[in-house]
């Protein structure tokens, strides 16, 4: 299959430079957030950091 | 435009304390007979054909999960319809255990927007139930709104559209096949790591890592993009149910409703004889690049050998759709004004800002993350904190903390116990409810399609019509022969 940026249909935006195939992950913009709740931060905190090992579901459709 | 159905059905994660997937069935099935309240007991399998493809033939059977199969060995001896557990409700809908995951199936709605709230009646609905069962066995259930399990396992968010039989196959795949491979980028509920493809860290897809193939009527190995199952449950002359099985569950409302709506989108565009014309190649590794790739840049091979991105895609629809929907009309109009929606996420989505994550669920999901892990991401715990985040429980849940923060659409079920049984939509489900709710002993079976009624001059088989508008004769109806005449009679 032939990807050459020369065969491209529509030009995109210019855009963040082309990744590896082997792509290293989601980067985190350079943007302000807001911060998580009290409430939101006491939730995570009391999380099994272990449970999604032990979760085993049947397949589905 | 006003004849169109949609709807969704959602599988549930189930986990009962102490309790393995081997038993998981029985559990399934345990808590959808602990629903409380008004309920018909049994579904009419009579016209259900999961086995016939749209492409105009039958297969002689559905592959399986072989490994899955082997949990299936010891409750062979439960009948069908007793393993089903079926329910219909109150409101039309149907809950049932299907392959050891309780499955609410949303009642006919014509908007997205009503969709997406009746969606949330079904979180609302297991929710109650696994709480009724948790008293019942005196154990933990805990009841999960996702995808997977992280270990391989899936389970699948149906949509379904109809559409009218002359589009056929191929036109519908044209049409609908390159929104399904781009819309994760607007509608993905998001999953940390990957559980076949190649690795990731995050991606927004949940399901991307299942769907192997472009084309096939398959749901439970070998799953497609493009499910081409022709079960209409209506004149099978007349009409297709465009069964997707390749999006996300997702807690969401507004993610819930765009991703029906950018679906809708394309069927109506071929309708008009304006969907945009892209043939993507390898649809199973397409969707997988746009799961990995958050910044919208996958590249998407395409037959001509050039290629294009699921930001172009997208906006080659949404652009169509401000042009030639009818923004007079009420359908059209919601459709347009997704549109216009999606094009300000996708402007700003490289850089992702808070309000772009508040009306995207993968995106919250992966900022709270990232904040939460700071420079150390940790993927065990990140997948742990996921399974938290999906977790239907109002108390202990991060997703409805997330929403109370402001950070998230508040999840659709907060407004379900005071809408339990509304149906704003004058579709066929309100013949059901109305038959359930006011008189349940009159029915003898219902389905989709068809509802039969015990009358003053015996058993009457009644058609539901998804193109008929089952309105106020039918609400008011005093008896089972009047319910049985305005169904017959409805417009």
């Amino acid at each position: 299959m032939n990807l050459e940026d020369d065969r491209r249909t529509i030009r995109p935006e210019p855009g963040p430079a082309r990744r590896e195939l082997e792509d290293p992950g989601p980067r985190r913009p350079d943007v302000d957030r807001p911060g998580p709740s009290d409430e939101l931060l006491r939730r995570m905190r009391r999380v099994d950091p272990d449970q999604a090992k032990r979760y085993r579901q049947r397949s589905g459709q | 435009m006003g004849a169109t159905l949609l709807g969704l059905e959602t599988e549930y994660g189930l986990e009962v304390e102490g309790a393995g997937p081997e038993e998981q069935a029985g559990h399934s099935r345990a808590l959808v007979e602990s629903h409380q309240g008004p309920c018909h007991v049994g579904w009419d399998y009579r016209h259900e054909s999961p086995r016939r493809d749209l492409r105009g033939f039958t297969l002689a059977q559905l592959a399986h999960d072989v490994r899955d199969a082997l949990f299936d060995r010891p409750s062979r001896d439960v009948p069908r319809d007793s393993d089903r557990a079926d329910r219909v409700l109150a409101n039309g809908a149907r809950f049932y255990n299907d392959h050891g995951h309780p499955e609410y199936s949303t009642p006919e709605c014509r908007s997205p927007a009503e969709a997406a709230r009746l969606d949330g009646v079904g979180d609302w609905t297991v929710m109650r139930a696994a709480e009724a069962y948790a008293t019942k066995l005196g154990r933990r259930v805990r009841v999960f709104k996702h995808n997977s399990d992280g270990h391989g396992a899936s389970y699948g968010t149906h949509e379904n559209y109809l559409a009218e039989r002359r589009w056929g196959f191929a036109r519908l795949y044209r049409a609908v096949l390159p929104v399904l491979v781009a819309r994760p980028l607007l509608t993905g509920a998001g999953k940390p790591g990957s559980e076949a493809g190649p690795p990731c860290r995050f991606q927004c897809s949940q399901r991307a890592d299942f769907l192997t193939e472009a084309a096939n009527a398959e749901t439970l190995a070998n799953r497609p993009v493009f499910n081409t199952r022709d079960e209409p449950h209506a004149d099978a002359a007349r009409w297709i149910r465009l069964h997707v099985i390749s999006g996300d569950a997702n807690l969401s409302p507004s993610c819930t409703a765009r991703k029906l709506a950018l679906v809708r989108i394309a069927i109506r565009l071929l309708e008009l004889g304006a969907a945009p014309d892209w043939e993507i190649l390898e649809p199973g590794k397409a969707i997988a690049s746009v799961s990995r790739t958050l910044d919208g840049s996958a590249r998407l091979a395409l037959a001509s050998g050039a290629w294009t991105t699921p930001v172009e895609v997208l906006r080659s629809y949404t652009a169509a759709a401000r042009e030639r929907l009818d923004r007079a009309e009420p359908g059209d109009a919601e459709l347009v004004a997704h549109a216009e929606q999606c094009d300000a996420l996708l402007d700003v989505l490289p850089e992702r800002p808070p309000e772009f994550a508040r009306a995207v669920e993968w995106a919250a999901k992966l900022a709270m993350l990232e904040q939460y892990f700071d420079s150390g991401w940790d993927e065990t715990a990140a997948r742990s904190l996921d399974l938290a985040f999906c977790q239907l429980d109002t108390e202990e849940g991060l997703y409805p903390a997330l929403a109370a923060a402001g950070l998230a659409d508040p999840p659709a079920w907060l407004d379900a116990p005071s809408r339990l049984d509304e149906l704003h939509e004058a579709t066929r489900a309100v013949a059901r409810s109305v038959a359930v709710r006011r008189f349940p002993q009159a029915v003898a079976a219902t389905s989709w399609g068809r509802i039969t009624l015990h009358t003053s001059t015996g058993a009457r088989e009644l058609e539901l019509r998804p193109d008929a508008c089952y309105g106020d004769a039918v609400r008011a109806a005093t008896s089972p022969d009047e319910l049985a005449a305005a169904i017959e009679d409805a417009p």
